[in-house]
């Protein structure tokens, strides 16, 4: 079975697998963009636990994988690149947490608002190259066919419907950018409160 | 260089720069940290991994050459060692100033 559903509050998003687990969606994958993929099995307690790191190398990503099965900790879902990276606990090493402190705990907070405003800086700098490219007349972006809406009937129609591909694709990057720009500015300042939140929470014990 | 900047150093620094006066990879120092603490100090796998890349930033351990092809292993770099007497010395000061207050010794 698969589930669309979008987190940025890992404690939650933890809580949503256990809740599945119970009722027998057991996660398989994770692939981007919220898509979850859940096996039907037996319903089950289980423990999950959330990371958030991204990796440049393998090897590191290795290492860091490894370093959680030495301490019991089963990696079920992330790749190198994926940030969001899922744990179980696979024997009695493992403890209940993968984090001893809260401050460590409340870093994946901090890691994710960081990629999330480089993210949103990309996305911005690829519109603006994009807006640059039409010399600040938005119209370059749409229909250039000259003398297009002065035609009628089947002239019209054809023209329109040649140019209407080119025009699609003008566009569409444009609204992808703006609204992945805009998706990670917010999940970033949500990610932000988390942290602030999270790290206050910390002070005051 | 100012080492002072790290000081007071937190618990799990303590023990991980200590642990890696010797070389050793992740879990090594998580199960030395927990033996020397008397098992008052448990790291667990995910704030271990962030220590570990934080100190590796600040240079207070590097990575060393491992055999595992998987696991990476870790020493304290002399800054490190530096640091740790430095909070050493610290800690001595706040016991001694205790005893000559309560004035039991």
């Amino acid at each position: 079975m698969r589930k669309f559903k979008l987190f940025w509050d890992f404690d939650a998003e933890e809580k949503y697998l256990n809740d599945m687990a119970s009722k027998g969606y057991i996660l398989k994958k994770y692939s981007m963009f919220g898509f979850y993929h859940f096996e039907l099995s037996q319903p089950q307690k289980l423990n999950y636990k959330i990371d958030y790191r991204v990796f440049n190398d393998r090897e590191e990503f290795e290492n860091y994988i490894a370093l959680f099965e030495d301490a019991g900790w089963k990696h079920v879902s992330g790749t190198k690149r994926s940030g969001v990276q899922y744990f179980l606990p696979m024997n009695e090493k493992a403890g209940t947490d993968i984090f001893s402190n809260r401050a460590s705990a409340a870093m994946r907070y901090k890691t994710f608002y960081d990629i999330c405003m480089v993210n949103f800086i990309c996305f911005v700098f690829n519109l603006t190259v994009i807006l640059l490219t039409t010399n600040g007349n938005l119209s370059n972006l749409t229909f250039l066919t000259p003398g297009l809406w002065e035609m009628t009937g089947k002239d019209f129609w054809s023209a329109f419907f040649f140019e209407l591909p080119f025009v699609i694709l003008r566009v569409l990057p444009l609204i992808a950018f703006a609204a992945a720009g805009v998706l990670y500015f917010y999940w970033g300042t949500k990610a932000k409160k988390l942290y602030n939140l999270r790290i206050s929470e910390e002070k005051s014990n | 260089m100012n080492l002072e900047k790290h000081l007071p150093l937190t618990e799990t620094t303590y023990y991980i720069l200590l642990s890696l006066l010797e070389a050793g990879h992740g879990y090594a120092v998580m199960q030395r940290a927990e033996e020397l603490s008397g098992g008052r100090v448990r790291i667990a796998a995910g704030t271990m991994y962030g220590a570990i890349e934080n100190l590796l930033k600040q240079k207070l351990i590097t990575s060393v050459p491992s055999k595992d092809p998987r696991r990476k292993m870790y020493r304290t770099t002399e800054e490190g060692a530096h640091v740790l007497q430095m909070e050493v010395q610290r800690l001595k000061h706040m016991i001694e100033i205790y005893h000559m207050i309560q004035g039991d010794e």
